[in-house]
């Protein structure tokens, strides 16, 4: 017997000369909707857009269904395809607005649309296809300042770990990223700085997704507001994502875990393991049966030289699980932040026995294991209740 | 006029438990351009992708090398958050190579919801119970906060629900 099943149909058809009419149906074991979507040619603009639930789940649901008017507007046309990552930006930004499953119909449909009107012989699409650059994506479904932020940090937080609860030493936030590297963080670098020094964090490091930070610019920020910066990187591998210190190389797409481990190894660099356990929205790693022993088998574990066991992208449950299992394998355990906002900066991070300056000293103070992971950031830290 | 359709699709996935205690997720595509099928095995608790089956009967493009390079590259990946960006990265950029990537995610997505399907039993029918059901969801787990309409701000099941600002 079937534990799951969803379906999706998809029809287009020609509403008038210049319109495109595209009706959707999802059916799946918890939920049923549907969208009208009138798109005009050429652009494939969104001039209409009509959502209806069959079936959900939550009292609130429909509140879903007026924001999917904020899709009015939005051209799918050459900048829409399977190649680019309209698609995804649809889902997310939807997503997050109205409703996922709106969200996952919509781009179905919009894929739908852009196939009709390749078979009708739509020429700015035929232009597309040749690689000619498509048109901006629009502003219609663009995050908004305050509304759309991932609000995971807000999360109750205190971890039950008594010896983590008073920061002392020199405390690093050891996973920060900047929107100029990292497209969802929505804080510069210097913006970053000036908070830091705000809440009396005595450094941070720098771990944008797959991107490093060039040594002089760094410097140049570092030494203008005598502040210590630290450069990392959280490298997105097969086995999950890896927080890196003392590595530098370009990398690119997806990176096998033993490549990485290799490639760290032989630059004496350093290999944390960012939020192994984080979970899913309505459920997390324990509801699936995941046991501490089953978790420890885990390939990652063997290639990383630490956990990360307070993140505050994560919960509570999930983080005291990272520690039961670093506790286990005998594996050093270290915090961070991973704020992609300024206010998320410093929520969790590292206290070292000693100052440090540079990367290297950095790489060096992780090796020799003098640290602890500590809630710093009190204001943003709400306690569990 | 008549409305004749210009394009159709029928997609559908769905999760099977095996005898060995795996799960097999399965994502069917049909529609007016390209017919194919992705199935994804997957081993629980860990969810780790264990094997991959493709083919693809029908296409307007070529996939960029056989589809079992594309079985050998997946397996090993776990279904968790994050999962998007890994089978993203792996798959290939050729247009058929990234539909079959978009099949194996929502196989995988299949997977996801066959568990959150199990929590929401629990979800009891009268308003009252059902709005206390949530937000408790919410408290325990503060990710769902803001995460779509019924979660956000002003809705009941978030009421009381300050986040830190």
């Amino acid at each position: 017997m079937l534990k799951f099943m969803r379906n999706k149909a998809i029809r287009v058809f020609e509403q008038d000369e210049r319109h495109l009419k595209v009706v959707g149906l999802l059916s799946d074991d918890i939920y049923e909707l549907e969208l009208e979507v009138v798109m005009a040619l050429p652009e494939l603009k969104i001039t209409s857009i009509e959502g209806r639930w069959r079936r959900w789940t939550t009292p609130e649901c429909p509140r879903a269904i007026p924001v999917l008017q904020e899709a009015v507007g939005m051209e799918i046309g050459e900048g829409f395809s399977d190649l680019s990552d309209k698609p995804e930006s649809i889902a997310k930004d939807l997503g997050r607005r109205s409703c996922r499953h709106f969200a996952n119909l919509l781009v179905e449909c919009c894929h739908a649309a852009k196939e009709a009107a390749l078979i009708v012989g739509w020429k700015p699409l035929a232009k597309d296809l040749r690689g000619a650059e498509g048109p901006q994506p629009t502003e219609a479904l663009k995050e908004e300042p305050g509304i759309l932020r991932d609000s995971v940090a807000r999360s109750p937080v205190a971890l039950e770990v008594k010896r983590l609860q008073n920061p002392e030493g020199f405390v690093i936030d050891l996973h920060v990223h900047t929107s100029e590297k990292s497209p969802c963080s929505s804080v510069s670098l210097e913006e970053l700085i000036i908070e830091a020094k705000r809440i009396g964090l005595d450094a941070f490091c720098l771990t944008d997704h797959n991107s490093m930070w060039d040594k002089e610019s760094v410097e140049r920020l570092s030494r203008r507001y005598d502040f210590v910066i630290i450069r990392g990187t959280e490298v997105t591998t097969d086995q999950g994502d890896v927080l890196v210190f003392g590595w530098e190389e370009e990398i690119s797409g997806i990176m096998k875990l033993e490549e990485l481990r290799e490639q760290v190894e032989s630059q004496g660099g350093f290999m944390i393991a960012a939020h192994p356990f984080r979970g899913f929205l309505t459920f997390d790693v324990s509801a699936l049966g995941l046991t501490p022993e089953k978790a420890m088998e885990r390939k990652i574990f063997g290639a990383v030289d630490a956990i990360e066991v307070l993140n505050s992208k994560v919960t509570q449950k999930e983080n005291g699980f990272a520690l039961d299992v670093a506790k286990r394998l005998g594996l050093p355990v270290t915090g961070g932040s991973d704020a992609h906002e300024a206010a998320e900066l410093g929520i969790y991070a590292t206290a070292f026995s000693q100052p440090i300056k540079t990367e290297k000293e950095l790489v060096e103070a992780l090796k020799e294991g003098e640290y602890t992971p500590v809630k710093f950031r009190k204001e943003r830290t709400m306690e569990a209740q | 006029m008549p409305e004749i359709l210009i394009f159709s699709r029928l997609r559908s996935s769905y999760v099977e438990p095996l005898d060995s205690g795996q799960l097999r997720a399965v994502c069917l595509l049909n529609d007016t351009v390209a017919e194919a099928k992705v199935e994804v095995f997957v081993k629980p608790p860990d969810l780790e992708v264990v094997d991959l089956k493709a083919s693809v009967i029908r296409s307007r493009e070529r996939l960029e090398g056989p589809e079992s390079e594309l079985v050998s590259k997946l397996i090993g990946i776990r279904i968790g958050p994050g999962m998007k960006k890994i089978i993203k990265g792996m798959v290939g950029q050729g247009p058929v190579n990234r539909m079959l990537g978009a099949m194996v995610q929502e196989a995988c997505n299949a997977v996801i919801l066959s568990f959150t399907k199990d929590i929401l039993r629990k979800a009891p029918k009268e308003k009252a119970g059902s709005v206390e059901f949530y937000s408790q969801m919410v408290k325990e787990n503060i990710r769902l906060y803001n995460r779509c309409a019924a979660f956000a701000p002003g809705s009941a099941l978030v009421k009381g629900i300050e986040p830190a600002t």
